[in-house]
């Protein structure tokens, strides 16, 4: 009775792997002893699929919306406004005339986000698979076109494209995250088994490459070049079955930058502008006028919340003593308004939306929509792990937003874009695999 | 699907992931922890100082009362007026108003209001009217702050002992410096939240922390003493056309000053100004010289050579060291030879044979270097440096000098028989009135002194001040002997001019040739003091370089009889019925 089940399972799964995605031959695999261990789980989910199948055509309400998630980034994005109003409405009266200056952009720019999240979430996501190509190339051309004409430059860096006619910037970077998520899901499937090799390995690392230099080099922007990268990791760290090779990477890394800090504190001047964002993150009241400062009224704002905050809308720091307190600061503020337990609620909140994905990516029909799930999970995670640890001075000081909370409209657009892929990816999930 | 077969790891390397995350999540909630919690304090520190906008609030310095509780430095109030770059609304009328009421140029308003600076004073010690005025027109981003100006109701009377203060409220001479810390009290402050541009933000008002007055200095000083004597000092100069005057009045029991006169005083309300006929064009360097000449204490400050009135310590010290007796006998030729010098008498005929009181009331030098030989280098040196001469006397006034003598192994029986009548070596006037003092209050070295004690607000005694006695100087009997000596000098002897009617007077006239010999510049001086009996008020006067006759029995000794013919009484003293009769 058993062994009919198994057989009657695969059978249903081999048609379903053919349906669902073209080349997954490991299936067919031998399996190792170690994955025979796992014979028992896949009896008892086999036996509810069994019935599943059954009724498949005419129970598609039993598809899976998050609803969960849905509502953490909604609240995420409903504090952060309320928290870019409280931030920016002193400053924003003093340059605008009008306090909800800023609020009203990131209200425009969150709405037109919502209805691309809901689109996306709406399309299968295997429509996108055909553009990683195209995303790919989007993103190499797409970077350089900030030297153009159509480059704006802002806050002392030129890393914006205008879109001709509308008045909003996007950050070629935020594309280039989207298409690179897009790009080695695509190929993570594609390559099959040969991620497991070196080669494989080695391949994966290089594409991202380019467009990593790209950022770097042309729009001066470290942040987001560490964030594309990092996504990549996170996604060939998820594909290749092996720990050695990324703890190697992990232990290469922390050694080059211990190599750095200690280069630039022994006064060696080969690092110049980046060294002097490390020294004043070492000592940031040694230099409180130039570098250290953001870093040092930063810390002012945190430190003067105390445990409880001095209550919403109270900050000094955000009268005009601490600079971007809406932008790349705002989690500081909201430490000096709401206190350690307002911050650990957005950590938490960051917590349950990474469990929400996790979730996700491990119920992922297949293993496209599980990776397109890592790399959103791996972004967001990424950008909100290094923006905490930039205001509170745990890192070097480098500009990065806050997902779904700092002000910044075209990063809110794809935000919500990428958790548009994830709820589209989340649909494709049947109830009863939960 | 993830959860089939061989996928397992991708689910198990997502889960490894997450942990990893949630790792970095954890450590940066330790992180934040230890900001909100350990940090806190230190950083909500840091911030506040940087948020609030200090503005200090001047403390009421502590008055200076004369030992009748008359007021001898007092406060009046006053205005500051500054501006605040970020509220000026009419920066051109703010400067013409202010230019026009402050009487100042144009050009200087105009650098303070254009200058970007939080906060830019204008002018301190503005009339309060004025700043009333100021306050009336209601300037956006003017202040005019009330604070206190140092007042001296009697304008030059003892400036030279009080000194006066600085636009900070700092003593800069005299008792206002020694006594700083207990005038001073402590200044308060406003303090306003600003945001970054210096805009005050005007729902979190304003905290003060109150200034804390300084405290009331009281002195031994008598202001009726000290205006009588400056009266006095004021005619010597007049009359004898002297470079200056000093007279010092002490109570030489306990060493409390009861007047210090030094003339010409200066105006205490306008301590910089100078002296009339002073060339405009001089450098910031030599008006600082003039005025520090101008303000300079002669009695303490400066030192000369006492002259013959130093005979009384060489007196003294024979008298103790008992190598001379009242009645021991000397003869005077008129000089007497000391190794290989003639030593000369004033009196070129010599006094002849005479005892020992007699030497003294003719103030003969043969006779007190006869002394000086007999007590011997050692033994005189000793003796100079037992009497306190060689230390300062420890007055509470700033900048006393030290005494200029010679050093022990360079002294020969010359130098021993020069410094045997007040010659070759130098002394401040106080440190001469000190020691006299001692030798005829029964031996005990005292301190002079202004400060008695400092009170609070309402008259409370805060601060009791103690100076140093040292005891046994010379013995009783020796101090008694002097006291008769002295007493002599005046009633029979070179003094006589001293004597007052009714009262017993002891003392002893100097007259000494300044450096270098020759210039015909003398200093004559008169110490005195009275009863002789039991010497309550001791008083020195003198007068540097007087014109025409320069002895100290007739130039300075009338200024003390003068002074003893009035404060004496005044004091309380008991004259002398049998004298008077």
């Amino acid at each position: 009775m058993a062994s009919n089940e198994i057989r009657n399972f695969r059978e249903m799964r081999d048609f379903r792997e053919k349906r669902d995605f073209r080349e997954q031959s490991d299936f067919r695999d031998k399996r190792s002893s170690h994955e025979r261990l796992n014979s028992y789980e896949e009896r008892t989910y086999g036996e509810k699929r069994t019935k599943n199948t059954k009724r498949k055509k005419k129970e598609q309400s039993e598809y899976f919306f998050d609803y969960s998630l849905l509502f953490i980034v909604l609240f995420l994005m409903g504090f952060g406004l309320v928290m870019i109003y409280s931030a920016s409405s002193y400053q924003a009266f003093l340059e605008f005339g009008d306090s909800a200056h800023y609020l009203k952009r990131q209200l425009i720019a969150g709405i037109i986000g919502l209805v691309l999240m809901i689109v996306v979430a709406n399309i299968p996501y295997h429509f996108w698979e055909r553009f990683y190509l195209l995303g790919y190339l989007v993103s190499v051309v797409l970077v350089p076109m900030v030297l153009t004409p159509l480059g704006v430059a802002s806050h002392g860096a030129r890393r914006w494209i205008g879109i001709p006619g509308t008045g909003f910037n996007v950050q070629p970077a935020e594309v280039a995250k989207l298409c690179m998520i897009l790009f080695l899901a695509v190929m993570v499937c594609k390559m099959g088994k040969g991620v497991r090799s070196m080669k494989g390995f080695c391949v994966m690392v290089a594409f991202p490459m380019p467009i990593v230099l790209e950022v770097y080099i042309i729009t001066k922007n470290l942040s987001s070049a560490i964030i594309i990268l990092g996504i990549s990791v996170l996604m060939v760290f998820v594909a290749s079955p092996d720990y050695k090779k990324f703890i190697f990477m992990a232990l290469l890394v922390l050694a080059v930058a211990a190599l750095v800090v200690y280069l630039v504190v022994s006064g060696n001047d080969f690092m110049a502008f980046r060294g002097n964002r490390i020294l004043s993150w070492l000592d940031p009241e040694s230099d409180p006028t130039d570098t250290g400062f953001q870093t040092l009224q930063g810390l002012y704002a945190i430190g003067s919340g105390g445990v409880f905050g001095k209550g919403l809308g109270q900050s000094m720091q955000k009268l005009s003593f601490l600079p971007e307190a809406q932008n790349d600061m705002i989690f500081s503020i909201i430490c000096e308004e709401l206190g350690l337990f307002g911050a650990v609620a957005i950590i938490l909140m960051f917590v349950m939306l990474l469990w929400r994905m996790m979730v996700i990516a491990n119920n992922a029909p297949d293993l496209f929509g599980a990776m397109l799930v890592v790399g959103v999970m791996g972004h967001i995670t990424i950008q909100a792990i290094l923006n905490i640890a930039v205001v509170t001075a745990t890192i070097p000081n480098t500009g990065i937003s806050l997902p779904f909370i700092s002000y910044g409209g075209s990063s809110v657009m794809f935000l919500l874009i990428e958790i548009g892929l994830v709820l589209s990816v989340a649909r494709r999930i049947q109830l009863k695999e939960l | 699907m993830l959860t089939d077969n061989n996928k397992i790891f991708h689910r198990k390397k997502i889960f490894v992931v997450f942990l990893l995350c949630i790792g970095a999540f954890i450590g940066l909630f330790g992180r934040l922890i230890y900001l909100c919690v350990w940090q806190a304090e230190y950083y909500a520190r840091m911030a506040t100082d940087l948020h609030e906008r200090e503005r200090s609030i001047k403390a009421a310095r502590g008055r200076i009362l004369d030992c009748n509780g008359k007021v001898l430095a007092d406060n009046k109030t006053v205005c500051t007026v500054s501006v605040i770059y970020n509220q000026i609304e009419e920066p051109e009328r703010v400067i013409e108003i202010l230019c026009k009421e402050l009487e100042l140029s144009e050009e200087y308003v105009r650098r303070r209001v254009e200058k970007y600076s939080s906060m830019e004073r204008i002018k301190s010690n503005v009339d309060k009217a004025v700043g009333d005025r100021i306050r009336e027109y209601d300037l956006a981003g003017v202040k005019v702050d009330e604070d206190y100006k140092r007042y001296y109701p009697y304008d030059d009377l003892a400036s030279k002992v009080l000194g006066f203060t600085g636009g900070d409220n700092q003593g800069i001479i005299g008792l206002e410096v020694v006594y700083d810390t207990y005038l001073q009290g402590e200044p308060g402050t406003i303090l306003t939240v600003t945001d970054a541009k210096g805009i005050e933000v005007e729902s979190a008002g304003e905290r003060r922390i109150e200034p804390v007055s300084g405290l009331d200095l009281c002195i031994s000083l008598d202001m009726n003493i000290q205006s009588y004597a400056t009266q006095l000092a004021n005619q010597a100069l007049a009359t004898k056309e002297a470079d200056s005057v000093s007279i010092l009045v002490m109570n030489p029991q306990n060493g409390e000053l009861l007047a210090m006169v030094n003339v010409p005083e200066f105006d205490l309300n306008n301590p910089y100004e100078l002296p009339e006929g002073t060339p405009e064009n001089i450098t910031s360097e030599e008006t600082q010289n003039i005025l520090n000449s101008i303000w300079r204490n002669g009695c303490i400050n400066d030192t000369y050579e006492p002259g013959s009135t130093f005979k009384i310590i060489t007196a003294a010290a024979g008298l103790e060291e008992g190598v001379v007796t009242p009645g021991s006998s000397f003869s005077c030729p008129g000089y007497i030879i000391v190794d290989d010098r003639k030593i000369r008498c004033h009196k070129i005929a010599g006094h002849g044979s005479q005892d020992f009181t007699h030497t003294m009331m003719n103030s003969c030098n043969p006779a007190l270097i006869t002394v000086g030989l007999r007590l011997g280098l050692d033994s005189y040196y000793s003796y100079f440096e037992r009497f306190g001469l060689k230390t300062k006397t420890g007055i509470d006034l700033p900048g006393e000098a030290g005494t200029i003598m010679h050093k022990k192994e360079n002294m020969g029986n010359v130098e021993l028989a020069t410094v045997a009548f007040g010659q070759s070596f130098q002394i401040t006037p106080i440190q001469l009135l000190t020691t006299v003092s001692s030798i005829i209050n029964g031996g005990r070295r005292i301190t002079p002194h202004f400060g008695i004690q400092t009170c609070d607000k309402d008259g409370n005694v805060v601060d009791v001040f103690e100076y140093p006695v040292e005891e046994g100087i010379v013995s009783a009997e020796t101090s008694a002997t002097m006291r008769e000596i002295l007493e002599m000098v005046v009633a029979e002897g070179s003094g006589a001019n001293g004597k007052v009617a009714g009262f017993r007077v002891g003392g002893k006239t100097a007259t000494s040739q300044t450096l270098p010999r020759g210039s015909g510049r003398y200093i004559a001086s008169f110490i005195g003091f009275a009863p002789a009996d039991d010497p309550q008020v001791i008083a020195l006067a003198i007068v540097n370089n007087p014109q025409g006759v320069y002895y100290g029995g007739q130039v300075s000794a009338p200024i003390v009889r003068q002074l003893f013919e009035n404060i004496l009484p005044y004091l309380g003293i008991e004259g002398d019925q049998n004298e008077q009769n």
